[in-house]
């Protein structure tokens, strides 16, 4: 226990040095296995997993799914998506921001990140938002918060590498998101409700558009709803019937979601050679760090396992006597706490080898606790003080503090904390959806 | 002529890592429908999906850690760069990620090498698995130097690791 | 204990190599050399093919292989791979270790390492999620199959192979990505195939086997005191290890037909006379192109072969 403390200890003083995550974590788990073992074991350690990680089979769908995403947004997604759910919401009270919220969910469904749903749409819905007179504040805090959802709402990486790291069913995972997902939309959009009831100034009403025009903006998500079609009806196995009998399992259905949206964006013209270079490159840049990581992470949950933690948790259980749901809540307060310096990914290695034993050891459904573990990452995203999506907002946007987003993110953190609560007292919005398949 | 080996010892590999990633997902896509379809799959998809990856993360890991572009914590930049300690503090960091890479490098190598001893093979492919430790070992050295010269360029010569990153 | 043996594997904490092989070992141990030897489990330290370098390089004392991970490796363990023989797999990886120490053991494939116990799981056998009556209905299905000895088997009754990784398995059934699956009965309660491979083709004897070691670290063991180590050697490692893990496969398999048994929709359709017949031929062409291959590595395989069954025929 003491060890693996030193350990965790370590890591976050090599962190907050600006050493990469995957280096901290990898170094400390290397020195670690080594005061456990021998320098020969620890070094051949590290390197079969430096050998076998890049060569894992089932996380070839970490870039094919960044690459889905990337070549949807060359084709010009996020604007058209975020011009049809205006055209429905922009004439309310606050309605540009709900049409964010709207916009970050539908392009969810077709980007597995985070960080990349929200620097995408700040692009597109902030100079909106800006015309029509909204607070920074509401603004910038709705993007945010909406861009959270990219890892709930599938694809999404952190329910894969989750299903990886405990041997999930990625399928099911991903279907277990869908309704939480559109949970935090409808919880977001009240969050966005009570802002501007408690201040009318921070979010005016837009244009009213008529129901033409309408119906032609709706006509232009149709490449989002295909391919999210495509990826989520082909986990349901859909296609399977004649005469089609096309099947494929979550592992492929991330090849087939990236090569539908290089053919989507082919076809509209918006692809050149170089775009297509490009975004490559970009992918494989992405790929690669994560890769990094994992790899990292895995060096360093070998340390804490070996050096007993995952034994010695289970051992305070018994000697507390305590219940699964006093463990279950220690848990969630300590991803909370997480949550406010780590970022998703980091946080998601470092605890999950050590919880998931203890959580399903103790009757909780693994699917159920991934898509927990999911909800308090978004959670993280948002919490000061080191919260990315903010980060990320105040490097897209500029010219306002982190401060002002912070704040205007408050309601919508509380809506995230409401979302958690009914999680965990009804299970079944996560897995009602998997139970079906 | 310096500068074209620079700017061909970064497109060189990101074409390699483009290239494999292309494959791969037109592989995925061609496997399955030749499947569902014509009942042939590919059946060395699984070994080609495991070589293209190798090919694909070990290609860019030395344009990522060129680039500074790993994954990090932000967190404390204000007051680092307040006291001008920013440079110093990369500098440093470089060079620690670079030289803790060279032992497993090497040990990627000996494993290769150990591999080859055996005589082991990708099961439908039957490619020599040492030919994807060599490769990987190669990479990981590459990765290390990059490290290590940005780190001393950060010390000696600043403005050239900003130009090369 | 004086020594806990540090054992990986790379099994989920429930499976049988687990509960019941390594459990069955460290008590085998504890009580050979009156409970100075004993092991701990450390789970997930590396995917199987990494574990012999674990081993060599002592990052853990023990751990299981699989050999058809490791794809050029082995020759000589596919000897006990194929199909035909006649017996469970504790007679099987009795017959298994004897006729390493008599033959396979010149090749010295686990050189490196100290060998603890060989073993194979039950005879192995097809697993579909459509309905098959008979030999014939496999052809065209598209199946997970391992490679080596299950994988020439898979080829001449005309499966269409799916190559997946093991925790792949149900996935992949489950969304219509594969029809079929190949492993030993025992695995059907672990990878859920009574949900989604309802049906259990039965060929007696198998289609093929799968083979295992237990290994050790050399220089773990050389470390160990001079009785202990005798003590080792002469009640646990080799024949009396083997054994017991072979009778845990078994007990896998009796396991596993009862939970089929039970479970409403899933099928075991028994093989037929004629397609027993109709194997044998296909087993008979195995048999030769691998004990060619056997001959090549040097290896008496026909001799070899011959003791095989002739042990397994006394067991
Ligand atoms: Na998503
Ligand atoms: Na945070």
């Amino acid at each position: 226990m003491t060890a693996s403390l030193i350990g965790f200890g370590a890591v976050l003083a090599l962190i907050l040095l600006r050493v990469p995550i995957a280096f901290a974590m990898g170094f400390v788990g290397m020195v670690g296995f080594m005061t456990e073992t021998s320098f020969r074991a620890s070094i051949s350690m590290v390197a079969r997993l430096i050998i076998d990680t890049s060569q894992d089979y089932g996380l070839s769908v970490v870039p094919l799914f960044i690459l889905m995403g990337l070549f949807v947004n060359k084709g010009g997604i996020s604007r058209e998506l975020y011009a049809a759910s205006n055209a429905f919401l922009g004439h309310l009270r606050g309605g540009l921001a709900m049409a964010t919220i709207v916009a970050c969910g539908g392009f969810a469904a077709i980007s597995g990140s985070s960080l990349a749903t929200a620097a995408t749409m700040a692009k597109v819905a902030m100079p909106e938002m800006r015309r029509f007179g909204y607070s920074d504040s509401l603004s910038t805090a709705s993007i945010a918060a909406g861009g959270t959802l990219g890892i709930l709402i599938p694809p999404s990486v952190i329910l894969v590498i989750y299903g990886l790291l405990t041997e999930t069913s990625i399928g099911k995972l991903f279907v277990a998101g869908i309704v939480p997902g559109m949970l935090g939309i409808l919880l977001y959009l009240c969050a966005v409700r009570w802002t501007v009831w408690r201040n009318p100034a921070a979010g005016p009403a837009g244009e009213r558009v008529p129901l033409r025009g309408r119906l032609a903006a709706l006509r232009e998500v149709w490449a989002v709803m295909l391919l999210f079609f495509l990826v989520i009806g082909g986990l349901y196995g859909l296609f399977d019937v004649p005469p089609l009998n096309i099947n494929f399992s979550p592992t492929e259905a991330a090849g087939m979601g990236a090569m539908g949206a290089f053919l989507i964006a082919l076809a509209r013209r918006r692809l050149t050679l170089k775009d297509t270079l490009e975004v490559l490159l970009e992918t494989s840049i992405t790929a690669a760090s994560l890769f990094a990581v994992l790899i990292g992470a895995w060096i360093f949950s070998n340390f804490v396992n070996i050096a007993g933690l995952p034994t010695a948790l289970s051992d305070l259980i018994t000697t507390y006597e305590l219940r699964p749901w006093q463990v279950m809540a220690v848990i969630l307060a300590i991803y909370i706490a997480l949550g406010c310096v780590f970022e998703s990914l980091s946080m998601l290695l470092l605890t999950v080898p050590i919880f998931f034993p203890l959580v399903t050891g103790l009757g909780y459904d693994p699917i159920w606790f991934g898509i927990v573990v999911v909800v308090v990452t978004e959670i993280s995203l948002i919490t000061p003080p080191v919260g990315l999506n903010v980060f990320v907002l105040k490097g897209v946007v500029g010219d306002v503090t982190t401060g002002t987003i912070f704040r205007g993110v408050t309601p919508f953190w509380m809506v995230d904390i409401i979302r958690l609560a009914l999680l965990l007292a009804v299970p079944a919005l996560a897995l009602y959806l998997p139970g079906q398949m | 002529m310096m500068k074209r080996v620079l700017s061909l010892s970064v497109w060189l590999p990101g074409l390699l890592a483009s290239a494999a990633l292309f494959v791969l997902m037109v592989m995925t896509f061609a496997d399955v429908l030749l499947r569902s379809i014509f009942n042939a799959p590919i059946e060395v998809a699984a070994d080609l999906t495991r070589l293209l990856m190798a090919v694909m993360v070990f290609s860019v890991m030395p344009v990522l850690s060129g680039r500074n572009a790993h994954v990090s914590v932000d967190l404390l930049d204000g007051p680092f760069h307040r006291l001008r300690l920013s440079r110093w503090r990369d500098a440093a960091v470089c060079l620690f990620c670079g030289i803790i890479l060279f032992w497993p490098a090497s040990r990627v190598y000996d494993l290769a090498e150990r591999s080859r001893s055996y005589g082991d093979v990708m099961e439908y492919l039957r490619l020599p698995l040492h030919y994807v430790g060599w490769f990987i070992a190669l990479l990981t050295l590459v990765t290390a130097v990059v490290l290590v010269v940005r780190g001393v360029l950060l010390l000696v010569a600043p403005r050239l690791a900003g130009s090369a990153s | 204990a004086d020594t806990t043996l540090r054992i990986s594997t790379w099994l989920p904490p429930t499976h049988g190599i687990n509960t019941e092989i390594f459990a069955g070992l460290i008590g085998m141990m504890e009580e050979a050399t009156d409970g100075q030897v004993s092991g701990e489990l450390v789970f997930g330290l590396a995917p199987p093919p990494a574990q012999m370098d674990l081993i060599q390089d002592g990052a853990a004392d023990m751990a299981i292989i699989f050999h058809g991970y490791q794809p050029g490796r082995f020759i000589g363990t596919k000897l006990i791979e194929l199909p035909g023989y006649e017996g469970n797999a504790e007679a099987a990886s009795v017959a298994y270790w004897r006729v390493h120490t008599q033959h396979l053991g010149k090749l010295g494939e686990h050189r490196g390492v100290k060998l603890v116990a060989l073993n194979t799981h039950g005879p192995g056998q097809i697993h579909t999620s459509k309905d098959v009556a008979t030999l014939a209905d496999l052809n065209g299905l598209k199946t997970r199959i391992g490679g080596g000895v299950a994988g020439d088997v898979g080829a001449a009754l005309g499966l269409v192979g799916i190559n997946v990784p093991a925790p792949k398995v149900y996935e992949t059934l489950e969304s219509g990505a594969a029809d079929a699956v190949a492993m030993n009965v025992g695995e059907r309660v672990g990878f859920k195939l009574n949900e989604v491979a309802k049906n259990l083709y039965d060929m007696p004897g198998g289609l093929y086997r799968g083979s295992f070691a237990i290994i050790m670290s050399q220089e773990t063991f050389d470390s160990l005191p001079a009785d202990v180590q005798a003590a080792l050697d002469e009640k646990v490692f080799g024949e009396p290890a083997s054994r017991m893990a072979g009778a845990a496969w078994d007990k896998s398999d009796m396991i596993a037909y009862e939970a089929t048994r039970g479970t409403e929709g899933a099928k075991i359709v028994e093989a037929s006379a004629e397609d027993q017949a109709a194997f044998a031929a296909i087993a008979a062409e195995v048999t030769a192109k691998v004990l060619a291959e056997l001959d090549a590595a040097g290896v008496d395989a026909q001799a070899a072969y011959d003791m095989v069954k002739a042990e397994m025929a006394a067991n």
